[in-house]
């Protein structure tokens, strides 16, 4: 069968191996049908010899998480998150994954609306001990938020759709950052709902791709800020996913908020330095796919005590958007290894900047919050001329 | 590393799978060894036997029979009971980045793999030694003894990926062997679990065991003397200082004299690492580390131990290289710019593939004095054959691997590559070397294992075999070639269930 | 075609067929551990193997020597090119050294005997010439039969020319002793030490490398004790024990009146043997398979036994 993969993409990958270790599937299953080495094997079989798509093959696909923490560790530079995005794309398509209840779940994404109406029932019901702890989902997601004001042009800040509904917050702390910097901010709240990133995960392109035209139909002009990784690398790649001149030039407009705080840090104010110990939790589509990472460090270092390093490479926490509901065992057995790469960094708090992250380990037990939830502390407690 | 051509492997296995489609019925040891161990930890479905049906090499043979991820060396010992009873073929399985087609399956055997054997068990700084599974990776060992000032030594390129069990069965070596030793001077002990299912401890943690060297045999023997189930690895202190040295010749041939002029002055450095121009230019623009991209060849040197010692060797080895007319003397300035020059080395292979699609990776080992002529002669044998070929190396031991560089969508390379390189491994030989330094025997050099030895030494290797192994049933149809050893070799090749049935 | 490693040497044939493919036979070399294994067979036949120095590249660090040339020729040949090998030099014969396969007491700055044999030829039970391993000094080129030759005592196969792995001599070395130091601290501190020994009180370091170097492990030495140069290493006691390094001190009472110990390698030189070391069941079936095959008619050195040390 066709899964409508590249046939020089596929030729690529020369079978090296040394991804393995860099995929948490196989690390934590020590089974190759889980790497992205014997998940391009499969693709071949499929593609090329037309082997059937047994429970098995749509098993091996349908467990990637989508880190793409195997992007930057291999020699030949084999694109494997185009390879299984289109992959589960096809399987999709063929009713092999994400079948229809699950696309539906999807929809609301791009209906903020509808979203924070579900947040708010989850967030009831979780209080109420109505939603079994296998979901994974975080406690205390707010019920009330308030709205985000513009305060000016210079950037977009992204608010997108599952961050926006749970950890609006954040989304304030970094308006006030960007503010304390002396940048007018504007939030793209209802103009721009959602990215797409979720609904390319599940290989629901169409979808995707309808909201990719909206984003960039609604944010024209400024930079384009966004304080979530797996939003900002999704806009990132707008450029490839909808192949027009006009997706790449917006592309070229999106920044981490790290990143572009990186490059205006003697913009940002000095201020106390809070006393913590904090881990520097990477999302993998800062660190693997934008490649950004380093950013964080430098913007976050001169607000808190000590930054630490985990010791795992960057491997991949188990969050991966949807997949901590979709595949919980898998996800839950990736998380006790970052848990435990945490344990041994002894720090105060962990940071992340990616909402699924953040809420996957914050449901373990794990307080974790935004880089930039610190810095605004740090800025905010030092108080104004400091 | 990697070094393959995925199109022939593409061939070969698409046909090893395509063939005898209606077959189907279950494997009859599969129900015993879920029974054994666990039903989730038995595999027989077609994704499963596939994958696990390559390794890192370009050989397909058979395809994995049922795939069993064992916890404990009871649960392998019961695989073996299993697999004797049956009369079945067993294959011993690490990550599976071995190049010279030691893991992959011949016939449909019991595939074991020991990636889920993974615990550190015991670090024993004091005595330094560690006991661990097979499947423990290389590098996370290394990391974990890193900061109580340990490391193991073979550090062989893949090492963030292979596995302990894997360095035995190939007594892996690496960059730092020039001065450290290769696999078998790092391992102690052994827990075997013999073709029989016997599990003895071979070799102990006391200098010379009691009876014959079976350990110093298992280790390198690819997987065909039994499945090491644990193993006790010697922990070596980290150097106080390190300094690393970037020297830059005209010639691959000036870079080749001041290796043998630094052995031949009484030096052992940690490395020695020579990369023609070719591939330094590949590597420079794959990930600019500062190597010079004019020079003919760079020589990348390093030294470690007490600062008092290591200054003395790196102003020793830098006279050398000017007197062998070195352009260009660079010694790292921090660690930074070490971990930079080294980045550049170990990802050679990477930037090899921004070149073309296919590569082919040599490995075979020349005294070092012949280092220069062997070299000269592998330009020409390219040459010859219309190839491109790039040298990256352990010089300090003479350890070769030469790189021929394609695109096998190109009518005819395949061949061309193949008779390039059964003359380099030709011409090694004529110089004095041997067949591998590192990748081993596999099915890769069997065909020249007769060119090497004669009919009485391939008996005798077959005789230890035997005595491990008499019915041949562990990783049979490798290293030995057919013809001297035990096992039919036709029989293994007979055409396999289908795995997709 | 001839395979490379073919043997064409006359003086190795003529070793083969004096040692023929009949009768209970042996290598006699300088009797040094002569009873190590166990007394021999009495019938058996005793010969010798051929000696001298065959090819000798120091560039290479690699040198090529008959069985029957004795270690202190060796060394001499080698230390006029500044390098020697990890055979003890107490050793008789290179081909007793290497059958025997016992470390000396420099195991720490020299290697080990077992891993000094690169390429192995030896006369097989039917009375061949027989190569294992391989020239160079890195190489996976089949199984690794020096090493079951090595320690084997002759019952195996007897050896006739071997390969071996040469190192350089370090630019100084010097023998320090202390009484009031602590081996085993003194072992976490010295870098790459050529040997520490001690037996009991007294505790002796040979120090080796660039003379800074050396005057550098020295002066850390000195926090750790009183120290004096002395001329060389103790003399050692007779009965020789093997344990693993982390047992030496829980036998110290075992040790007899006298003892030398090799910290951080578990050689001790006593003045009462070691008790017969224990090999488990499945070990001696398997030793007993390999000596099956390489000598299924028990005429190589028959009587002795690797296994009982």
């Amino acid at each position: 069968m066709d899964l409508n993969i590249d046939t020089d993409d596929l030729n690529i990958c020369v079978q090296c191996g040394l991804c393995l270790p860099h995929c948490p599937t196989y690390r934590v299953t020590g089974d190759e049908t889980m790497s992205p080495r014997g998940r391009i094997n499969l693709m071949r079989e499929v593609q090329d010899n037309d082997a059937p798509l047994t429970d098995e093959v749509v098993d091996a696909f349908a467990t990637c998480v989508q880190c793409r923490g195997c992007e930057p560790a291999c020699p030949s530079n084999v694109p494997y998150g185009q390879m299984i995005e289109q992959t589960r794309e096809t399987l999709v398509e063929v009713g092999k994954v994400t079948p229809a209840w699950q696309q539906l779940a999807l929809k609301p994404l791009a209906h903020p609306k509808l979203l924070r109406a579900g947040s708010v029932a989850v967030a009831v019901a979780s209080k109420v001990g109505m939603v079994p702890t296998r979901f994974g989902l975080p406690e205390g997601l707010p019920i009330r938020q308030k709205p985000l004001v513009a305060s000016g042009d210079d950037v977009w800040m992204f608010t997108g759709c599952v961050m926006d509904a749970w950890q609006r917050d954040v989304h304030h702390a970094t308006q006030r950052v960007l503010e304390a910097a002396g940048f007018g901010v504007k939030p793209t709240g209802r103009l721009a709902p959602c990215c797409g990133a979720l609904q390319t995960h599940a290989g629901v392109g169409d979808q995707a791709r309808r909201l990719a035209e909206t984003v960039i139909d609604q944010l024209e002009g400024q930079p384009v800020l966004v304080n979530s990784a797996g939003c900002g690398a999704a806009m990132k790649d707008y450029g490839r996913t909808l192949g027009t001149e006009r997706a790449k030039a917006f592309s070229h407009r999106v920044f981490d908020i790290s990143e572009f705080l990186a490059g205006h840090a003697d913009r940002l104010p000095d201020a106390t330095p809070l006393d913590l110990r904090v881990a520097v939790q990477d999302p993998c589509h800062l660190r693997h796919v934008q490649r950004v990472h380093h950013a964080t460090r430098d913007v976050l270092r001169p607000f808190v005590r000590e930054l630490v390093e985990l010791d795992d490479d960057g491997l991949c926490c188990g969050a991966g958007g949807a997949y901590s509901v979709l595949q919980p065992e898998l996800a839950g057995q990736i998380r006790d290894r970052k848990i435990a790469a945490i344990d041994r960094a002894t720090p105060d708090v962990v940071a992340s900047a990616n909402p699924g992250c953040s809420m996957h380990l914050a449901a373990a037990g794990v307080p974790t919050v935004h880089p930039l939830t610190l810095i605004d502390q740090a800025i905010t407690t030092s108080g104004p001329g400091n | 590393m990697a070094g393959l051509l995925s199109s022939v492997r593409k061939r070969l296995s698409s046909d090893a799978l395509r063939t005898g489609r209606n077959g189907g019925q279950t494997d009859p040891v599969v129900a015993e060894l879920r029974a054994a161990l666990a039903p989730d930890r038995v595999r027989y479905d077609g994704a499963e036997r596939t994958v696990l049906s390559h390794d890192a090499s370009i050989y397909a043979g058979g395809v994995a029979g049922p795939v069993c991820f064992p916890l404990t060396t009871t649960e392998v010992q019961a695989i073996m009971v299993i697999a004797e009873r049956h009369t079945r073929n067993v294959v011993p399985r690490g990550a599976g980045t071995g190049l010279a087609g030691g893991a992959i399956p011949l016939g449909a055997p019991i595939v074991v793999s020991v990636t889920r054997m993974n615990e550190i068990e015991q670090v024993d700084t004091a005595n330094r030694f560690a006991w661990v599974g097979p499947g423990v990776v290389n590098l996370d060992l290394t990391r974990h003894l890193t900061p109580l000032g340990f490391h193991f030594a073979p550090d062989p390129s893949s090492q963030q990926v292979c596995t302990i069990g894997g360095n035995v069965a190939n007594n892996s070596g690496g960059p730092h062997c020039l001065a450290y030793g290769v696999t078998n001077a790092h391992v102690l002990a052994v827990e075997v679990v013999l073709p029989n299912g016997d599990i003895v401890m071979l070799g102990g943690l006391e200098d010379e065991p009691a009876g014959y060297d079976l350990r110093g045999t298992f280790v390198g023997s690819e997987g065909t003397l039994g499945i090491a189930t644990r193993v006790a690895v010697r922990l070596t202190p980290n150097p106080p200082a390190v300094t690393t040295l970037l020297l830059s010749f005209e010639t691959i041939r000036d870079a080749a004299n001041t290796v043998s002029d630094i052995i031949a002055a009484g030096m052992v450095p940690a490395a020695l690492e020579v990369m023609d121009q070719r591939i330094t230019v590949a590597v420079e623009n794959y990930v600019h580390a500062g190597y010079p991209t004019d020079a003919g060849a760079v020589l990348l040197a390093e030294v470690d131990g007490l600062a008092e010692s290591i200054e003395i060797d790196a102003h020793h080895i830098a006279a050398l290289g000017h007197k062998n007319n070195a352009l260009h003397i660079r010694v790292a300035a921090d660690e930074a710019e070490r971990a930079a020059l080294w980045k550049g080395r170990k990802t050679a292979f990477g930037a090899i593939a921004q070149i073309a699609p296919d590569y082919y990776l040599h490995d075979t080992v020349v005294p070092r004095g012949a280092l220069a002529d062997v070299l000269d002669k592998i330009y020409e044998i390219a040459d010859r054959h219309d190839l491109l070929v790039m040298n990256v190396f352990h010089a300090g031991d003479g350890n070769l691997h030469p790189l021929l560089v394609f695109d096998a969508r190109e009518p005819g390379v395949v061949d061309r590559v193949h008779q390039a390189g059964a003359e380099i491994v030709r011409a090694s030989l004529d110089a004095g070397g041997v067949l591998s330094g590192e990748h081993g025997i596999g099915v890769e050099k069997q065909a020249y294992m007769d060119e090497f030895f004669t009919a009485e030494d391939l008996a005798h290797q077959n005789r230890l075999r035997q005595a491990f192994d008499p019915g041949c049933r562990t990783n049979p149809g490798k290293v030995i070639p057919s013809g001297h050893s035990c096992a039919d070799i036709q029989a293994l090749r007979s055409v396999p269930r289908d795995v997709w049935a | 075609m001839t395979a490379r490693l073919a043997v064409t040497d006359p003086v190795l044939l003529a070793f083969a067929d004096e040692v023929g493919a009949d009768g209970p036979v042996a290598v006699e070399g300088a009797r040094t551990r002569w009873e190590v294994g166990g007394p021999g067979h009495p019938d058996t036949r005793l010969v010798r193997a051929p000696a001298g120095i065959v090819d000798y590249v120091p560039d290479e660090m690699t040198v090529t020597v008959r069985c029957g040339t004795t270690v202190a020729e060796l060394h001499q040949a080698l230390s006029a090119e500044g390098q020697r090998t990890a055979l003890p030099e107490r050793a008789g014969t290179v081909g007793g050294a290497l059958a025997v396969g016992e470390n000396g007491l420099h195991v720490l700055g020299r290697g080990r005997v077992r891993e000094a044999a690169l390429q192995v030829r030896y006369v097989s039970d039917d009375g061949k010439v027989v190569t294992g391993g391989g020239p160079t000094v890195k190489n996976v080129t089949g199984f690794d039969l020096p090493r079951l030759l090595v320690g084997s005592l002759g019952t195996v196969g007897l050896l006739a020319e071997v390969i071996l792995r040469t190192n350089p001599i370090p630019a100084v070395t010097r023998w320090v002793a202390s009484d009031d130091a602590d081996p085993f601290t003194v072992l976490d501190t010295i870098l790459r030490p050529g040997s520490v020994l001690w037996d009991g009180n007294r505790t002796w370091i040979e120090l080796e490398g660039h003379v800074p170097a050396v005057d550098a492990e020295q002066a850390r030495l000195a926090s750790m004790g009183t120290w004096i140069e002395v001329d060389g290493p103790p003399e050692l006691e007779s009965h020789r024990w093997v344990l693993p390094p982390g047992e030496i001190q829980t036998n110290v009472d075992g040790f007899g009146s006298r003892f030398v110990a090799s910290v951080g390698v578990g050689t001790v030189w006593a003045d009462v043997a070691q008790p017969s070391r224990a090999v488990a069941a499945g070990v001696t079936a398997l030793n007993q398979r390999v000596k099956e095959q390489f000598d299924p008619r028990h005429r190589l050195n028959p009587g002795r036994d690797p296994g009982a040390r």
